[in-house]
Formats: structure tokens, sequence, C-alpha cells
């Protein structure tokens, strides 16, 4: 588990050193060192940002983290409402976004696939919101109760259409705060659908968590538009082909819509886009995320540099793979630990990178297979990729990913395509030549 | 007969009002063109299907001091739900629905509120100023296309309202399925509503389903106070936390 040493290194877990200079409010910051759960603890981070807008609907395993937000809300002055249902509570936060006002819903997978439609239109529209899911076995009603990190390739394809999002994956409720903070920061940023990857695991784990004083807590603001209003258009980018905002109700006589639009907001004719006269939005939405990818990607990598198998892991499976390398070191093999902390925009260039240069790698995520196909999509065929795969409803063992390291480390041949493993409890079951 | 009667009524009724302009939300759930809103002078937002009221609701928590203006064409099926809830925790905005019976921009589909058909439609349509009135709703209201003038003194009513106010517009479109003579077939269609339609003011909201063979009735049929969302929410919570209760709203985001 990562140990924050500093006020220093504080400020770099929420934003660009030296860059931001607001700070968070004081009032919504519960400043001091608690004994929480991450589900709680995000829902501080979210305060701590200044989010006043909460919309959302009741679902293991995420309802600790509404609850909390729900009484702490009035003290603060901001707000808490259940709605209808999740397209209810997702719709309710486009709203509350283009008020003004930081917004967000918190939800877990079956919640999160019915807000689908409406994310796209949150990437469409390009309103700054946050999305808390935490997640649980799947599909379908699943295992509510338990862990799962199977909505990995949702969060990132599950709107029609073309667009990109960010995604961060805590692994402990110390980060559940933390990422919280900056899940907002990236929202008002890049303006795009910000997503708090969590899991059950994280949620419902206790912790100490340190809640820093406002002043330590740097705060992206919205980018409001500061020119003249007769030269306001709602899709006009700055350089960093993110545009900047308005709020409803400011006078702009604003013309918002989720169809294809110019950089006024107005819907082009299939004529313009067919004739070259318009180039499409989708363009400059996955573009914005791209091109600033390197400035937005968050690895934390250890013993990387002479290692010849490496660990990719993401969430709470990463605090397992640590147990897995130890034991692995102690055996001799050089194995280094690469955290993905926002697995979306994904991290290719160090991928590619580092399969020039090991034997392979071990990709342990309680699914059965979804980030693996893209760590192998970088390796270009360069080096061995391993998935070991889990079910929802508990968490790696150890050993699992320890006996995957080894595999690699003495394999011989390349495989075609990704090596699934087999577990040492399905080897049981199934005897030895189970895969 | 007027190009856009709906939005045009209500632009009446907006400039009869003594509304800040600039705090006009319009927020649809289906496309209208610019060239319907331009003259409006208002923040016009399209979101999706169905979903206006719960985006309205937001946008309304998000700023209190808007005028949130929910023109929804599926009141009565994806909006279904959000309609309820709005009406039960009477939200403080306007829903507008425009029932033409169809999703003309489609083939022609009936909706839930159809009542012609090929072969008659068979299923029961919705009664939707009496579900408005069942859960809560403190206005209500139904005209057709052409009563723009009657359509205009409701909305203005409806905008001194403290609550959600529903008014169910009967205007039944076909620019697309009608085929050549759209325009025709249209007003057609308007003429033989506004023909069949009878006001009947007050009526008991169990009385205004649409049926073959009887006249529409149209008219404003509740009037009623209730506390609003926000202001149960103020009053139960400053009640329960005392002198602890931050109440909602205040400035945004320190602009």
């Amino acid at each position: 588990m990562k140990c924050i040493k500093d006020k220093e290194e504080r400020i770099d877990v929420y934003g660009e050193r030296g860059r931001l200079q607001l700070k968070a409010n004081p009032k919504d910051v519960r400043t001091g060192v608690f004994y929480i759960d991450g589900d709680v603890a995000a829902a501080e981070g979210a305060l701590a940002a200044g989010c006043k807008f909460l919309g959302g609907y009741p679902i293991t395993p995420s309802t600790e983290a509404a609850e909390a937000f729900a009484k702490r809300a009035p003290q603060v002055g901001a707000i808490f409402i259940q709605m209808e249902d999740e397209l209810g509570s997702i719709s309710s936060v486009m709203g509350a976004s283009l008020s003004g006002r930081k917004a967000m819903t918190i939800t877990s997978g079956p919640g999160f696939s019915l807000m689908m439609e409406t994310i796209g239109l949150g990437a469409m529209l390009e309103l700054p919101f946050v999305i808390i899911n935490i997640q649980r076995g799947g599909p379908s009603t699943g295992v509510p109760t338990s862990t799962g990190q199977a909505d990995m390739m949702q969060a990132r394809w599950g709107s029609q259409g073309d667009y990109e999002v960010i995604t961060l994956s805590p692994d402990s409720p110390q980060e559940s705060f933390d990422f919280t903070v900056k899940a907002f920061n990236l929202a008002e940023k890049y303006r795009c659908p910000v997503m708090l990857m969590s899991d059950e695991c994280v949620g419902h784990m206790t912790e100490k968590v340190i809640i820093p004083e406002a002043s330590e807590i740097p705060i992206e603001p919205r980018r409001w538009f500061k020119g003249k209003k007769s030269d306001y258009a709602p899709y006009k980018p700055d350089k960093d082909l993110v545009p900047p905002m308005v709020k409803a109700g400011d006078g702009y006589k604003l013309y918002i819509s989720a169809l294809e639009h110019n950089e006024k907001g107005y819907p082009v004719s299939i004529k313009d886009l067919i004739e070259g006269k318009h180039k499409s939005s989708a363009k400059r939405l996955v573009d914005k995320i791209r091109v600033n990818a390197d400035k937005i990607i968050e690895l934390k990598e250890e013993g990387l540099d002479d290692a010849e198998v490496v660990v990719i892991s993401y969430g709470i499976t990463s605090r397992v793979a640590i147990r897995a390398i130890e034991l692995a070191r102690k055996a001799g093999i050089k194995v280094g630990n690469l955290r993905l902390v926002t697995v979306w925009p994904f991290p290719d260039k160090r991928i590619v990178e580092l399969s020039k240069k090991v034997k392979g790698f071990v990709v342990p995520e309680i699914n059965y297979g979804q980030i693996v196909f893209e760590v192998e999509r970088c390796t270009h065929g360069n080096s061995n990729v391993i998935l070991v795969p889990h079910g929802g409803g508990s968490v790696h063992s150890p050993d699992d990913i320890l006996a995957a390291i080894k595999q690699v480390a003495k394999e011989k041949k390349r495989y075609n395509g990704v090596f699934e493993f087999a577990t040492v409890l399905e080897r049981q079951i199934f005897g030895s030549g189970a895969k | 007969m007027k190009k856009y009667p709906i939005l045009e009524a209500l632009n009446d009724a907006l400039k009869k009002s003594n509304i800040n302009m600039d705090k006009v939300c319009l927020v649809s759930d289906v496309f209208y063109t610019p060239e319907a809103i331009k003259p409006l002078e208002v923040d016009f937002i399209n979101t999706h299907r169905g979903r206006s009221v719960a985006f309205g609701t937001g946008l309304k928590l998000g700023n209190p001091d808007l005028q949130v203006i929910s023109l929804v064409g599926d009141l009565a099926t994806l909006g279904g739900n959000h309609l309820v809830h709005a009406g039960r925790r009477n939200m403080n905005l306007i829903a507008i629905c425009i029932n033409n019976f169809v999703y003309p921009t489609k083939s022609g589909e009936q909706s839930p509120a159809y009542m012609f058909s090929t072969y008659s439609n068979f299923e029961r349509p919705f009664n939707i100023p009496h579900i408005a009135k069942s859960c809560g709703a403190v206005f209500v209201a139904r005209w057709t296309a052409l009563h723009t003038k009657q359509l205009t003194d409701s909305l203005l009513k409806a905008m001194t309202k403290e609550g959600l106010s529903v008014i169910e517009v009967i205007a039944p479109g076909g620019h697309y399925f009608a085929g050549v003579d759209a325009l025709e077939n249209e007003s057609e269609l308007i003429n033989f509503c506004y023909k069949n339609s009878e006001v009947k003011n007050g009526e008991d909201t169990q009385n205004l389903e649409i049926k073959t063979g009887k006249k529409i009735i149209v008219g404003e049929f509740i009037e009623r106070k209730r506390l609003t969302f926000l202001d149960s929410y103020n009053a139960r919570l400053s009640e329960v936390m005392g002198n602890k209760f931050v109440p909602y709203g205040g400035k945004i985001d320190r602009d």
C-alpha cells in the first residue's frame, strides 16, 4: 500500500504541482485521521473536491458511499437526491453539472449498465461529471455483496459511438479519498466522463484514512469562459482541444444538442459531413484525451529496471500482487510491479517499451480477461502474456499469481496470444490438465 | 396555421410574463430546429428521449433560480417514471407533453397515448392529466395545438406555480409519415382534434381519457398548493438538524 510521506508528495496526488492555485474550501473538508471504509472515504473525497450534488439510486456495494454523502451534505450546503432509477440519477447529474455545480453519481454494475446511454450524452455535451462505480461480481445481478473487476471494458466502451473516458482504480480507502478528488479535477480539466472504478473489497475495507487540511488539496476550477458574451461558442476548443464553459442561466442563450453539432452547438447537416465542411465532433472527443494522454496517465512502477517478468495489475488486485511479487523475489525471480492507476487512457507507450526487454507479463484481474488483451495488443508479440483470471466473489490467492510468474520466468516458447492460467483451485478440481 | 404553434405560445407566455429571460432553460428530449428555438431567446438543451424531466430536475436543483421548462415527447413512455417521481417530489418545473400520438420521425409507430390507427388502437391509451394529478402535480392542463391563446394563458399560470406543472398539448404531427401532402394532412389532423375537442375547465381527470368516437376534453383541470422538493427538504432538515443545517443553494463554485 502506498504511504504518503509528506505534504509535497500529497499535492502531487491530486493534480499537477504548482499549476493549481485554487484550494479546497475548508468548510467542505473533514480534516483528520479516520478509520473509515473506502465507500465513506470516496464520499468525503467528493465533498472535499467541492461536489455539491449527488443524484443516486441505492445499490450494493456502493450504498455506504451515498449514505455517507447524504449524511454530510446538509452540513456543507450540498444535496443528495435519491432519484427514481439510475437513468434518472445520471440525467440529473448532467443537469446539475450544466447548472454550474460539481456533480456525481455513485453506483455498481447493474446501475452502471443502466447509465450507459446518458454517459454518452455527457461525453457528447462535454459536461464534467464523476461516476463512482463500486464494482461487484457479474454478469447481471451476479454477486452483489462481493468483489469484481469486470466493468473495465464497459467503462471504456459502454455507450454507443466514439468517445474517451478517464478511469482511476484505487486500492485502499486512502486512495478512494485521494482519487475521488483527482477524478473531479480531471473531469473539470478535460470535460469528459471520469470514473472511479473501485470495487467491493476497497469499498468495504476499513483502514486508516488521512484527510488533509483544505489548503493541501488543490482544486481544478471549472474552465469558465472569460471572453465577450457575443464571442462565445459552446464547443469552440482551447489549444488543448477542451472548450471553455458557461453555465445555464447566464444569458448566453445556449443551444446545446446531443446531435452531431458545430462549434456553436447547432446540429449540422449530413450534407456538410459528407462534403467535409464539418469535421465530426467525435474526432475531438477522442483526441482531447489521446493528445493529453501522457499528462493524464498515472502508473506506479517498482523494480522494473532489471525485471524479467512484470506483473500488471490495478485496484484491489495490485495489493494481492505485491505479496506474490515478494514471494517470487525470495525464489530468485526478477519481477517488476506495474500498477495502473489510470486504466483508461491505456498506457500503450510504456507497455510497448517494456515488452521489448522483458520475458513476459502476468496480468491478474478479477474477471476472465479484459485489460489483459490491451496488454497483449501493446506487446506486439515481443513477449508472453499470461492472464490470471478470477471469477467475481473474492480476490486472487497470491499463490496463483506466483505460479504464473514462475511459469513466465521459465517459459522457453512464445505463446500464440494470451495464455490463460489455470488457478490452483481449478487444478485441484479438474486435475493438472485443466487448461 | 402557425408553423410552431406550441413554441410560439410559449414565446408569447414568456414575453408576457415578468420572468428574467436569462434564467429560462428549455430542456427538450427530442430535436427542435434552431430556427424554431432562436426566437425564444432562452437556453436550450437537447438531451435524450424521455430524460428531459430528470435532466431538468438536476438543472433546477443545481441552480434553483432557473425557470426550467421541459418539452417532452416521450412523457408517457421513456419519461413515464421521471414524470411520476417529479410529481411525487413536486419538483419546481414545467413539463409540456407534446402528444402527437405517434413517433413521427420514425415511420409513424403508435405511442401509448395513441387513439387512431389502421385497425383502431386496441391498447388503452394513457390519460396523461390523470397520471399527473395522481402523482401530485400542482397544475394540470390540456389543450390542442390550435388553442394557442388558452395555452399561452395556461403557461403563464404554470410559471407562477410552485411545483410541477404538466401541460399536455394535443398536436398530431405527420411531417414524415403522412407523405407528400404532409402539411395539409397535419393541419387536417389538428383541425380534426380542434373540432372534436370540448373545453371543460375543472373536469374530473378520470373523465379525460382519449377515445375514438369521444370528444377530447381540454381545459385546466388541477390547481392546488403543495410544498416543493426544496421547501420540504429545507423545512425537514432544519427541524431535525437545527443550527447544524446549511440550507442548500448558495453561490455556484465560487464564481
